[in-house]
Formats: C-alpha cells, sequence, structure tokens
C-alpha cells in the first residue's frame, strides 16, 4: 500500500489556476520532492493532503485514510512544515513549543530538547521579534518532535543559512534511514539532490515529469558529434573532452553532456513561457 | 475540549476580562450609589434636560425599588454593551483571527478534530461571558447590601442576570458563528460586530418611543426583559428561553461551519 496517494484530484480556482487531474503516490519509506515554480499548485495540493481543503474532484489518502474525513487520525503520524509559519500573537518559543507538546498530547521532550540543540533554536524571547530564520527552525522542531513517520514539508528550509541548511539535509537523511515517508516541497537543487528517491514536478497544476533524480539527468542527456579531419585528432579530442569515438567512422566523437538538476529544473520552470 | 487549549485561551482573555470587569466595577458601584434619593433627582434632572437621549439608553425613571432602578439605569446600556464588546472582540479572535494569520494550521496540524477546535474555543468565549456575568451579579449584591441592606431581592436579582446571561451567550454564539464562517477577520468582525451594533442601535431608536417604537421588532435586544425577568414575567421567561436556543442553535452552526469550510492556510 502506498503511504500517500493523491487520485485525480482537481482544484479549480479559475483562470487556469488549481490543480488539474493530479494523481501520484509515495511510497513507505520514500522521499518525495515536490517541485514546481511559484503559483504551481504545490501548496494547493498539500493543504488537501493536511485535511485543510475538501478535494472537489478526485482524493487524496494518506496510510490509507481519507485525508479529509479522517485528518485529525492522519496528524497522529504526521508533521508538517507549512510554506509560511505563523505563531500565536505574543508566546514565546519555550511556550509554543510547550503547547504544541500537550497540545498534542505527547509525553516527553527528549527529541523536542534534541532538535533545539541541533539546530541551534533560542526558543527565549518572543516569537514576534524572532529572525525569519528563527521562526523556521521553531517550525521545524514543531514538526519533528513528535517524532512522526510521515513527514509533509513546504519550502522548509527556506530563511535558513546555508549551514541550517546543510543540517536540515543531514537531518532528512537521518530520517530517510529510519524509514519515515517524506513529501518535501522546495527550491534548493542540492537540497533536493541529496534526499530525495523521486522527484515529480507541476506546473500550472498538472505534473509534467515523475522520476527518480537520475532518470530525469538521463532522459536530459545532451549528446553532440563532433567531427574532426583526422582520427587521430579525433583520438586525441575524445581523450581530452571524455567522448566516445565512433566506431564506424574514426573521425567523429560522440560528447554527452549531463544536465545538472538545475537545469532540468529550469527547463520545465520555463516551459510555460514557450508555445 | 482540549484542555491545553483552552487554558491558552482563558490566558489569553484574562487581560481583556480584568478591564472590562474594571470598567463594569465602576459603573456598576457608581450606578447603584446613586440610588440614594437625592442622587436619583440628579438623573431625574438629566431626563428632564435630555429625555430622548436618556430614554434611548434605557434610563428612564419612576423606579421606586433598587431592583427598579437598576433595570433602567444598568440593564439598558452598560451590562448590554460592555459584555458584548469583550465578546465581539474574543470571538474574532479565537477562530476568524487564526485562521486569517494561519497559525490555526498549528492547531489543525495535530490530532485534534476541527469541531473539537471550535467547540474548545466557544467554550473559552463562554466561559468569558460567564464569569463577566457571574461577577457583575457579585458585585451588584455587595455594593447593594453594603449601602441598601435589606432593599434588593436577590432573586429578582439572579432572574434578571440569569436573562442576561441567556443574551450575551446568544450574542457570543452569534459572533462564534460570524467568526467561523468568514475566513478574514474584517468580514468576521464585518458581521460579528456589525450586526450586534446595528441591533443595539434600533434599540435606542425603539426606546425612544413614537413611531419609532416600531424598531423593537427588528432588534434582539427586545427578548431581553429586565423588568419582566424581575417580576417573574412568563412573557419574559420565553424570550430568554428563545435567546438560549438561539445562541445553541448558532453555536452548533458555527462548528459545523468550521468542520466543513476550506481553510486556505
Amino acid at each position: 500500500m502506498h503511504t500517500m496517494e493523491v487520485s485525480h484530484l482537481t482544484r479549480d480556482y479559475g483562470q487556469g489556476k488549481g490543480i488539474f487531474d493530479l494523481s501520484f503516490s509515495i511510497a513507505p519509506g520514500e522521499v518525495f520532492g515536490f517541485l514546481g515554480p511559484n503559483g504551481a499548485g504545490k501548496t494547493t495540493t498539500i493543504r488537501h493532503l493536511m485535511g485543510f481543503l475538501r478535494p472537489r474532484q478526485g482524493s487524496c489518502a494518506i496510510d490509507g485514510m481519507d485525508c479529509w474525513k479522517d485528518a485529525a487520525r492522519i496528524q497522529k503520524n504526521l508533521g508538517y512544515i507549512p510554506g509560511e509559519i505563523s505563531f500565536f500573537g505574543d508566546m514565546d518559543g519555550w511556550e509554543y513549543l510547550t503547547f504544541l507538546q500537550k497540545y498534542r498530547g505527547m509525553s516527553g521532550r527528549n527529541r523536542m530538547m534534541e532538535l533545539i540543540a541541533r539546530f541551534e533554536v533560542n526558543p527565549k524571547g518572543k516569537i514576534k521579534k524572532m529572525s525569519k530564520g528563527m521562526k523556521q527552525k521553531i517550525g521545524i522542531v514543531a514538526a519533528f518532535m513528535h517524532d512522526p513517520a510521515i513527514l509533509i514539508l513546504d519550502e522548509p528550509t527556506s530563511g535558513l543559512d546555508p549551514l541550517m541548511q546543510g543540517r536540515f539535509v543531514e537531518l532528512i537523511q537521518e530520517e530517510k534511514a529510519a524509514g519515515k515517508t517524506i513529501l518535501m516541497s522546495s527550491h534548493m537543487f542540492e537540497e533536493v539532490e541529496r534526499t530525495c528517491d523521486r522527484i515529480g514536478i507541476i506546473r500550472s497544476g498538472k505534473l509534467v515529469a515523475l522520476d527518480s533524480a537520475s532518470a530525469l539527468g538521463a532522459k536530459h542527456r545532451r549528446r553532440y558529434t563532433v567531427t574532426l579531419a583526422a582520427p587521430q585528432e579525433a583520438a586525441d579530442f575524445a581523450q581530452a573532452f571524455g567522448g566516445e569515438l565512433n566506431r564506424l567512422n574514426p573521425c567523429q566523437v560522440t560528447l554527452t553532456q549531463k544536465q545538472t538538476l538545475e537545469d532540468i529544473f529550469l527547463h520545465y520552470y520555463a516551459e510555460e513561457d514557450r508555445p | 475540549m482540549n484542555l491545553t487549549l483552552y487554558r491558552k485561551e482563558l490566558k489569553g482573555s484574562w487581560k481583556l476580562l480584568i478591564i472590562f470587569a474594571a470598567i463594569l466595577t465602576m459603573y456598576i458601584s457608581m450606578i447603584i450609589s446613586m440610588y440614594d434619593p437625592e442622587m436619583a433627582d440628579a438623573l431625574k434632572q438629566f431626563e428632564e434636560l435630555m429625555p430622548e437621549l436618556m430614554a434611548a439608553v434605557g434610563m428612564v425613571g419612576g423606579q421606586d425599588t433598587l431592583m427598579g432602578f437598576m433595570t433602567s439605569y444598568l440593564y439598558g446600556m452598560i451590562l448590554l454593551v460592555f459584555p458584548m464588546v469583550y465578546t465581539i472582540i474574543r470571538a474574532n479572535g479565537l477562530v476568524a483571527k487564526y485562521v486569517d494569520q494561519g497559525s490555526m494550521a498549528a492547531l489543525l496540524a495535530a490530532p485534534v478534530k476541527r469541531s473539537r477546535v471550535a467547540f474548545t474555543q466557544l467554550m473559552a468565549l463562554f466561559t468569558g461571558i460567564v464569569l463577566l456575568v457571574a461577577y457583575s451579579t457579585a458585585l451588584e449584591w455587595f455594593v447593594a447590601e453594603g449601602m441598601f441592606p435589606g432593599e434588593l431581592e436577590l432573586r429578582q436579582l439572579l432572574m434578571v442576570n440569569g436573562g442576561l446571561l441567556c443574551l450575551q451567550l446568544f450574542i457570543g454564539a452569534f459572533c462564534f458563528l460570524c467568526s467561523c464562517s468568514f475566513s478574514e477577520t474584517k468580514l468576521s468582525l464585518a458581521f460579528g460586530a456589525g450586526i450586534p451594533v446595528l441591533m443595539y442601535i434600533l434599540q435606542m431608536l425603539a426606546n425612544m418611543g413614537g413611531k419609532l417604537e416600531q424598531m423593537k421588532y427588528a432588534t434582539f435586544f427586545t427578548l431581553f426583559q429586565a423588568e419582566g425577568l424581575a417580576a417573574a414575567d412568563e412573557q419574559a421567561f420565553l424570550f430568554a428561553g428563545i435567546l438560549l436556543l438561539a445562541s445553541l442553535v448558532f453555536s452548533l452552526a458555527g462548528i459545523l461551519v468550521f468542520r466543513s469550510k476550506d481553510l486556505h492556510l
């Protein structure tokens, strides 16, 4: 059984906005990168998975439970980082985390303290006055502190400095090793490359690519064939640039250029502008 | 009900409750102390000077018992408006504000059902209202007993304030419904504050008498009849019952609306 299953999910906001007939699924223990340009429908999809929005057509399920009807049951084992974290008026960091801990009915706070130390969170002081990065870190602690089996992370590293982004990637890798199932939207290519098993790219509410990072890379290989004057020149050229000599025509060298994930993203992101 | 959330919301209501309790303390003790016949003359003079204005806020004299005096000078405006303002502010803050700001996401990204979140917020709102009315009742009783021992009949006071509680819970439930229905604070307030205030203005116009008296059929404040309650009048009890029933209906409607609405969190 799939851990997360989105099937034929449609939500039309008019003027081409929304998501349309979106289907994908995430296997247990898989880290799924959910990518796409701004306004493509990532957050709308996540809102359906979280049970904030009722599907108008299609459905989505987590652990076999309907995301709308069984939202509370699903949440027992789910951690969530919203795209835009917002806190309660004048709580300080401690109050907020302690509140959530009790509100969720959790007992221990070991994991919470561990995460606070790992991300160098300073939970003293009003959250309102904290920097964007510190707020984001509090959001990360809140999402992971109950050690959920499923994680839905909407741009989890926005506002974090490179050091903390690195620590976050490590955390994801550890969670992955522990068998957690993760859906993560992100604009950070490196982060996605280092953590995700599979990547889904969404544009204008439709899924335009869905594959493993390496398979996506293979699909977007570029090949150039260079013809040189003499076989010796061709052989030198092939050696220098890591090309492949054509056995049938010793003057021809084929060069393969692998595209980075970033190129692939840009390819899909920018396609919209093309006719 | 989620006790952790309930406690957090009571903590969030505390300051506002103290402020409103202070305002009520000032007015209640001031008005009751005016029951002194000489001071009552002063109020009478006000009435003669500006009869329409005094009538608008329900201050019509001619009552010779302390309870009668209180119904006209306390239950026309002070005990209606101040708890109502508290209710409007809190009702908006308990649901719509969290949805508008996005902090509702934290409450729903937890194994707590939406209906439970809404019910807890409603209980936090109602607790504040009950506390304000209970405090007013106790204060009225002690001030009256302290200044004019034996003048106030406890049974009457309890009946009038029971009715007042029904009215305030009704307003609370209505504001709660507005708070649950709208995802933006400005809309929640436009209806949740706009309609009760409009109703109160209609009540003021109706009080001024003459042709305007017909306005009483357009405002729910008519359902609270302090004098009738004091006199144990059946119709007044019926009206209070209607308010209580309607507050149940609005509460339930609010929870249902919140349970089934789309939230862009």
